[in-house]
């Protein structure tokens, strides 16, 4: 058995709306008021209000996806690894006993679970490591609907279509309560350990989940059993009274958590989350004037100027993990054509479509893929990126047209500048800051010569009816994203650009239609690897993808954390997001 | 009268099947967002796509769809699941719909009370300087979008953030416990909702008031010797405000759905703020829910308004 010293990796998809999991920050555990650890400077005790733009997508371990939900998840749940606020790359043992054990043929993973974690009312019983293994089995089921099997589905037995009650896996094995033992069909047990800080490796407890289970779907969601320092606020049978979908979440203390169990301190008492709330100037204004508030997400842009200058100790700048982009559309003319793409690649101005998402403040300017502290950041070129590549270099930020204009002659357009007849389609969202970006991206084609028709929809249809369908033919997606779901290289780039997953009816992720056989050959070879051949791997994949012009990454994201005066506030880079065991009042 | 509103009553059951048809067909056949796709996540298969869409009958053909969800909303009324957080539609419109009504018939009192007042004054001042003031603050009222008034408000009047901390601020309608602690962290956005409609009603009343005020029996009213202030209420006040009171139904049902904007700046969880929080997600079967509550709403006020307008002129009976 080989024993992971160290997890590499990290990754998965967001949008403008609603950044999937995770993302990787250096310096966002420390307040950002005081410079001192958050452990330093909290206390115990007191109720906090956050004033969240958003909701949970679901609070069931097994179905959730999004940051929020994860950051509600983190705080009531245990899962087998997870991250501390001060290391974005490094998981540490949860529920789990010690780190993963992975054979020496990667094929077999083991971990240990720790003895006496006990459920929050009503289950009130001890976790056994067929918790787990009845949570990953669930998982597959439609009634549950759990939404990336696709880091999972390499275990021995697992189905590989959802299924439409809940079915034994026969490549997990729980040799006794403490033990839990995945087979996998592949070498893969340096990503697969990785996964496991997904949310699906929360326990769940059978004889008491399978009923509702048993419906379809799965009502679950209102009756989770909890093993985190905190519980949303439940009944005698266990329904969650605190869980208002769409406007409240209550969240107060596990009577059964042990302390000595965990290494959160889960400082406050309690909190309540106002979802979907409100006007975003009005929260951001309360927030900053009130006391024990926290604003979950990005402020307006004219409270961003005012923190930055006025108020700087009540915000922190926290890294999601994740690019935004632009991509071209390899299928559609004249995007089919690898200079074309150069030459747009070339001329794009990153710094525009940057300012129109809110300027510096939101994120570093792209050079490549794979963003600033993820495993691989480095091996790929870092800030600078890959110097040797003309057309999409740290220089040539505001767009270069005598580059583009090299391609463009390649291309075979003598002029210096697209003079074809096709005109491109462009969709983007209808409210900024999407609307401005798709804005920007027609500008940037337009003055390169291209006819465009620009389409805005609302949000969730750019991708559902628009981007993710391949016979709609978008050329240029207005503004994608893509967030880690864990930190590993692999899963920022393989859902995106791996040719053989391309789905040609809907719900399609590879927008820009990249089906390189080179590129898929080299993920399926890194996907094996391990330590830092892995890293070296992937770099050089990220590379490949920018020399396939694939699409245009425009900034490494970042989110903006608001907090009241007299909040220590302490981000997870995890999920980009507060962490709310962490979080004390001053 | 009995068989005037047996009457009403058939064609308000009528329409409410017409706008059911109507919103399954606008929701079901446009373009809109794939609820399977935005359930399924970002990275989905095919094959949990399919899934989805078997779990929410997207698979069937149309006409079945209609039939299962016509079956659920007139024999179970069931409104179905969200498709995002697979919470049932109706727990979520009957949790939200007080509130709304909170907010509208308080709104509703406010500018009624404050529109007859108004008018009134202006109407029997004609010409005054309390005429003109009065009249160009209801051009204001009329003038400013609810949206950026509430703002205003807020950022003035509001105990958290505003100038002069006089009112509770956005939000606090929700930590209030009690019938009067609720009133009065509503107060603000009942004036906000209330300002434009007491605007218009006080324009309304005034030429209303003015037009009865040369009547005959006005008229013969003073010759009788009665006080002034009794031919203007008994009298004038009391015919001028008729059609007031007609339309006033109607604009509560109306408003019902039109609240949301209030419902936004001060964060109330109204219906109004469910249904655009359902149409920010694509959450199809919320949307569909309340419009069709929101709908029904203002067929059911109009049909309480055609009844007492035929209570108060028989003539409309027939």
């Amino acid at each position: 058995m080989l024993v992971v010293l160290a997890f590499v990796i990290a990754a998965c998809g967001g949008d403008d709306n609603n950044s999937s999991s995770t993302g990787s920050t250096s310096g966002a555990a420390a307040d950002s008021n005081n410079g001192k650890t958050a452990d330093a400077a909290a206390r115990k005790g007191g109720t906090v209000t956050m004033l969240a733009a958003s909701d949970v997508d679901y609070v069931d371990p097994g179905h959730t996806y999004y940051t929020f939900g994860e950051m509600v998840t983190l705080a009531t749940n245990r899962p087998l690894y997870s991250f501390k606020p001060d290391d974005a790359n490094k998981p540490v043992p949860d529920l789990a006993d010690g780190e993963p054990q992975i054979s020496a043929d990667k094929e077999t993973v083991t971990v240990r679970i720790k003895p006496g974690i006990k459920y929050a009312p009503p289950v009130n019983r001890a976790v056994k490591s067929a918790d787990v293994k009845y949570a990953f089995e669930r998982f597959f089921s439609v009634n549950v609907g759990g939404q990336y099997a696709t880091y999972f589905n390499m275990i021995k037995g697992a189905p590989q279509k959802p299924t439409t009650g809940v079915k034994p896996i026969s490549g997990i094995e729980t040799p006794d309560d403490q033990t839990i033992v995945f087979h996998l069909t592949r070498p893969t047990g340096v990503p697969f350990s990785a996964a496991l800080v997904m949310p699906i490796s929360v326990p769940v407890p059978e004889e008491y989940a399978k009923p509702f289970d048993a419906r379809n779907p799965s009502t679950y969601n209102t009756h989770v059993a909890f093993t985190g320092p905190y519980m949303i606020k439940n009944n005698a049978s266990g329904s969650l009274t605190g869980y208002k979908p769409g406007k409240s979440i209550t969240i107060v203390r596990n009577p059964n958590w042990d302390a000595k169990t965990d290494y959160r301190p889960a400082n406050v008492d309690g909190y309540l989350l106002r979802t979907n709330a409100t006007d975003a100037n009005v929260s951001a204004r309360q927030v900053i004037d009130g006391n024990s508030m926290l604003l979950d997400t990005n402020p307006p842009a004219n409270i961003l100027k005012e923190l930055v200058t006025k108020t700087k100790d009540q915000y922190l700048s926290v890294p999601s993990g994740g690019y935004r982009y632009f991509p071209l559309n390899l299928e559609v003319r004249p995007f089919d054509n690898i200079n074309v793409r150069k030459a747009v690649m070339a001329g794009f101005s990153r710094n525009a479509a940057r300012l129109a998402r809110g300027g510096k403040y939101v994120g570093d300017i792209a050079t490549h893929w794979l963003p600033p502290n993820f495993p691989g950041f480095d091996q790929a070129g870092g800030y600078k990126g890959f110097p040797d590549i003309d057309f999409f270099n740290a220089n040539n930020e505001d767009g270069d047209m005598t580059v583009a204009a090299k391609y463009f002659k390649a291309a075979g357009y003598p002029s210096g500048r697209y003079t074809g007849s096709e005109q491109l389609l462009v969709v983007g969202a209808n409210a900024d800051p999407g609307k401005a970006q798709a804005e920007v991206a027609t500008a940037q084609l337009q003055k390169m010569g291209f006819r465009v028709r620009l389409r805005l929809v609302p949000q969730d249809a750019v991708y559902t009816d628009w981007c993710q369908v391949p016979s709609k033919r978008v050329a240029m997606c207005g503004g994608a994203g893509w967030f880690k779901d864990f930190a590993d290289p692999q899963s920022m780039l393989e859902p995106v650009f791996k040719g053989s997953n391309i789905n040609r009816q809907s719900g399609n992720i590879n927008y820009s239609m990249l089906n390189d056989p080179k590129v898929d050959a080299a993920m399926n070879k890194a996907a094996l690897a391990a330590g830092d051949d892995r890293l070296r791997q992937w770099a050089a994949i990220d590379k490949m993808i920018i020399e396939d012009a694939a699409g245009i990454p425009f900034i490494w994201d970042k989110t903006t954390l608001v907090r009241s005066k007299n909040i220590v506030g302490v981000a997870n880079p995890y999920i980009a997001l507060w962490d709310l065991s962490y979080i004390s009042i001053k | 009268m009995a068989s005037y509103i047996a009457r009403r009553i058939l064609w308000t059951i009528l329409l409410l099947l017409v706008i059911t048809a109507v919103t399954f067909l606008i929701f079901y056949v446009l373009p809109t967002a794939d609820p399977a796709a935005l359930r399924a996540g970002r990275d989905p298969s095919p094959d949990l796509i399919r899934a989805i869409k078997h779990q929410l009958g997207l698979d069937q053909s149309l006409p079945q769809q209609y039939w299962h969800y016509t079956d659920r909303l007139f024999f179970h009324f069931d409104f179905g699941q969200s498709f995002i957080n697979n919470t049932s539609v109706k727990s979520l419109i009957f949790d939200r719909l007080p509130n709304t009504i909170f907010l509208v018939v308080g709104a509703a009192v406010i500018w009624f009370t404050a529109g007859v007042v108004i008018g009134t004054v202006s109407a029997t001042r004609r010409g005054s300087f309390a005429d003109r003031f009065l009249m160009g603050g209801a051009l204001i009222a009329i003038s400013a979008p609810v949206y950026w008034m509430g703002l205003v408000c807020l950022y003035l009047f509001a105990d958290d953030i505003g100038k002069w901390k006089i009112f509770p601020g956005s939000g606090s309608y929700q930590d209030a416990h009690g019938f009067f602690e609720k009133c009065w962290t509503l107060l603000l956005p009942w004036m906000v909702l209330a300002a434009a409609f007491a605007a218009i009603y006080a324009r309304l009343l005034r030429s209303n008031l003015l037009e009865t005020m040369s009547e005959d029996y006005i008229r013969t009213a003073r010759a009788k010797g009665l006080k002034e202030k009794r031919v203007i209420v008994r009298h004038g006040l009391r015919s001028a405000i008729t059609p007031i009171v007609t339309v006033l139904g109607l604009d509560i049902g109306i408003l019902m759905g039109g609240a949301i904007l209030t419902e936004t700046v001060f964060n109330i969880d109204g219906i109004g703020r469910l249904s655009y929080d359902a149409i920010q997600r694509g959450d199809l079967a919320t949307i569909q829910g309340t419009t069709i509550v929101l709908a029904a709403g203002v067929a059911i006020m109009s049909l309480v308004v055609d009844v007492l307008y035929a209570f108060l002129d028989p003539r409309v009976r027939y």
